[in-house]
């Protein structure tokens, strides 16, 4: 077994940064069995890189599988005679992000399971209480019903009144992406919106109108009506001001791409019910948290050949809602897009995932 | 603790469904011959593999977490032989076969054998591009080829196919702990010989020789495509992939339409290896063999298989078939599809019946002049921000929230 290879193990655990390319060997404690896969120690040089990992990630990156299908572990190229069959060797250097990743992702995810808090015990329902029923916008009326609900607000009753939720469609589509990245249930989102376009059909639950109209028909519901200003929110809910934490902040397009890998991740220990709560309760304060104090993160922004299909299917809600009579708290014109935002420079999904892998050096290994 | 564990892990497309089938519908007989095959459900250890090897399969990972560990904890407990079999197991990685091994009690005192069953590229290669097919992969044949002859297997389908599909190296990764005499490869006869030959060479390799399984009912192997049904499956897929979720893909295009129907098409040209391709694949079959001769395996069979038939003499090239043909495929497949929507409309009015009758319940149940009366009031108060005060004011006095 190579032992330039081995050195460069042992490098990579003691914090070391030198390219496997440029690196002329060193000290090494030889191991049995077989050296870490080239993803594997690309990516522990990377965490080296950006930060200082703990002795626990160090171990849990060095022999970490990556989850789902890719290419398999690959040699370090140089790192032991020429083998006849198998994938060839590689400089770690030159593998692509979404290798690494890979690796990444696995580990975010038995670390998300791991270290999940045990969930909140809800308070008592409170005896007086505005009943209500959140629909429309899965990223606002999903948890915000969660949190009202630990409050003593939970939904339902007969004469609720159903508060369709809706913003923007830029805004909707970009948190419904968000909503069903949790889920690992989506394709990256410039696929995503591809899609929305090719169907010609908003998803159903930001279709405010038709969200209202099968809302209508439920038994045992009370006043529809569309809220386009948040600000009303708590007026409308009964409450002096909505449960901190209640609806999390916008994801920008990288945090919704690494959310969605993550999830799938997580889909190999957990059910799926248990995965949107994971990700719910863990992964996204861990990404808030991540973000630099100021304005938030940019959302996702609408690929350029998609943007008209937008401006049309934003105008047919509103024609649709100003048509069917619904009381709409705020502006019906609060679904039309706003001027669109140029696209920035694009965020790099690994940094982010190196970043949340660093962020908790204490982690403890199983 | 077992005494000796038998591990099959791949190929894919060997006859492995069929093997499976025999197991698990023979699990009585082979306890009683103190075999252990641990199942609860057919695919028991197809989901043992997604859960060793993390792979994430359309949601069914779900229902596969800590199956890898209930099984080796089953053999384990085995005072036998036990025997594990899926073709998925081939792309395992050296971490997760170590894992897999050390949990079934290698080098704690069992003895385990490893089965590889392989078969001729020029079978498997076409084979593989179906199969990618009929898991909604739009790429046309040749694209298919180019990226398996890629030699850096950097694509998704060129890494997956060299990992179920390159034997030395699946030999290597997995027999690396194990003396050669453990390692036992089973070659898949030429096509045209008796069905009877790969059984018998499984039953040796197994160890079955002699235990008197049922072999009537097993079913033999998966259904495979003619040239213009795949072509066409491909079509629907760049068609509906954008629309048809995993979960409806698979009851609906993968069982309805290719298993149950284009696949009994069974007069259409079949696929095969482009003729230009057959001296690369000869090479690497020679390649193969030598290596295999030369590590001292077990061979049941011959080596020889996997030289493979000689070229076509009529090839039929799938990214350019006869439209007649797939234009016939389609007609069956709308065929069925229309006996398919009629009997699910038949299910959906006796539903919709059931529905009005419970919905007219609910609202007799409503529809009492008090109750009506008060919800309009109750409409009309939450509709403004005095009538809101007023309903909290009467709810405090009432003691209760609803109205």
């Amino acid at each position: 077994m190579s032992e330039r290879g081995w050195a460069w193990v042992e490098h990579l655990r003691r914090g070391g940064t030198t390219p496997w390319a440029s690196f002329d060997g060193g000290p090494s404690a030889a191991e049995d069995g077989y050296l870490p896969g080239a993803q594997q120690l690309e990516l522990l040089r990377r965490l080296n890189l950006a930060g200082s990992p703990s002795p626990d990630l160090v171990e849990r990156v060095v022999r970490a599988s990556a989850p789902g299908r890719g290419r398999p572990d690959l040699e370090l190229v140089g790192a032991g005679p020429e083998r006849r069959f198998g994938p060839r060797p590689v400089d770690p250097a030159t593998l692509p992000d979404a290798e690494l990743l890979r690796v990444a992702t696995g580990l975010l995810a038995t670390s998300v399971v791991r270290t999940a808090p045990a969930p909140v015990e809800p308070r008592r329902p409170r005896r007086w209480r505005t009943r209500y029923e959140l629909v429309g916008d899965p990223w606002v009326a999903t948890p915000l019903t969660a949190a009202l609900t630990a409050d003593g607000r939970p939904p339902g009753g007969v004469g609720r009144a159903v508060l369709v939720l809706g913003a923007d469609l830029p805004t909707m589509l970009a948190r419904v992406w968000a909503d069903r990245a949790l889920r690992g249930s989506v394709p990256p989102w410039p696929e995503f919106v591809a899609r929305v376009h090719a169907r010609d059909r908003l998803p159903r639950r930001v279709d405010l109108v038709e969200v209202a109209a099968r809302q209508r028909t439920v038994a045992g519901t009370g006043r529809v009506s569309v809220v386009l200003d948040p600000a009303a929110l708590p007026g409308l809910l009964g409450a002096r001001s909505l449960p901190p934490g209640g609806v999390p902040p916008d994801l920008s397009e990288a945090a919704g791409e690494l959310t969605r890998q993550v999830a799938t991740a997580v889909s190999l220990h957990v059910t799926p019910p248990e995965q949107t709560d994971l990700l719910e309760r863990v992964l996204l304060p861990r990404l808030a948290a991540l973000a630099p104090a100021g304005p938030p993160a940019p959302r996702p922004v609408v690929p350029p050949e998609h943007r008209d299909w937008v401006e049309d299917a934003a105008a047919r809600l509103h024609r649709d809602l100003v048509r069917s009579g619904y009381p709409v708290v705020g502006d019906p014109g609060g679904v039309l897009p706003g001027p669109w935002e140029a696209h920035g420079a694009p965020q790099s999904v690994l940094d982010l995932a190196v970043r949340l892998l660093l962020e908790r050096p204490s982690e403890v290994t199983a | 603790m077992s005494e000796r564990v038998l591990l099959h892990v791949g190929t894919p497309k060997t006859g492995t469904s069929y093997v499976q089938d025999v197991l698990w519908r023979n699990r009585e007989v082979l306890a009683e011959a103190g075999i252990l095959y641990a199942a609860e459900r057919f695919d028991a250890h197809f989901l043992a593999a997604l859960d060793l090897m993390e792979l994430p399969w359309g949601g069914l990972q779900s229902e596969a977490i800590g199956a890898w560990d209930d099984l080796a904890a089953r053999v384990r407990a085995f005072d036998g032989t036990a025997i594990i079999s899926h073709e998925i197991l081939a792309t395992a990685s050296r971490a997760q076969i170590g894992r897999a091994l050390a949990s079934l009690g290698h080098g704690d005192g069992t003895e385990v054998h490893l089965v590889l069953s392989v078969r001729d590229l020029v079978r498997q290669i076409p084979a593989e591009w179906q199969e990618n097919v009929k898991h909604r992969a739009q790429l046309s044949f040749a694209d298919f080829l180019d990226e398996v002859r890629d030699p850096e297997r950097a694509t998704r389908i060129g890494s997956w196919f060299w990992g179920v599909q390159e034997v030395p190296e699946i030999l290597d990764r997995w027999g690396q702990d194990l003396p050669p005499e453990h390692v036992h490869v089973v070659t898949v006869p030429p096509p045209g010989g008796a069905p009877e030959v790969l059984w018998k060479r499984f039953s040796q390799a197994l160890g079955l020789d002699g235990v008197p399984l049922d072999l009537e009912q097993a079913e033999r192997a998966n259904p495979s495509l003619g040239v213009p049904e795949t072509t066409l499956l491909r079509r629907i897929n760049k068609r509906v992939n954008a629309e048809l979720p995993p979960a409806d893909y698979r009851p609906l295009v993968r069982e309805l339409l290719a298993h149950q129907t284009l696949s009994r098409r069974r007069r259409s040209p079949r696929l095969a290896l482009p003729p230009a391709l057959h001296p690369w694949v000869s090479q690497i079959a020679a390649s193969w063999t030598e290596e295999v001769e030369r590590r001292g395996y077990d061979v049941v069979g011959d080596l020889a298989d996997l030289a493979g038939a000689p070229p076509v003499e009529q090839y039929a090239d799938p990214d350019h078939p006869r439209e007649r043909q797939v234009a016939l495929a389609g007609v069956d497949a709308i065929k069925t599809l229309l006996l398919d929507d009629a009997r699910l409309r038949h299910d959906v009015e006796r539903l919709q019946a059931e529905v009005d009758d419970l919905r007219g319940a609910l609202e007799r149940a409503y529809a009492t002049p008090s109750y009506r009366l008060r919800r309009a009031l109750y409409l009309r108060l939450e509709g403004s921000l005095l009538g809101r005060t007023t309903l909290r004011g009467y709810r405090r006095l009432r003691g209760r929230s609803t109205p």
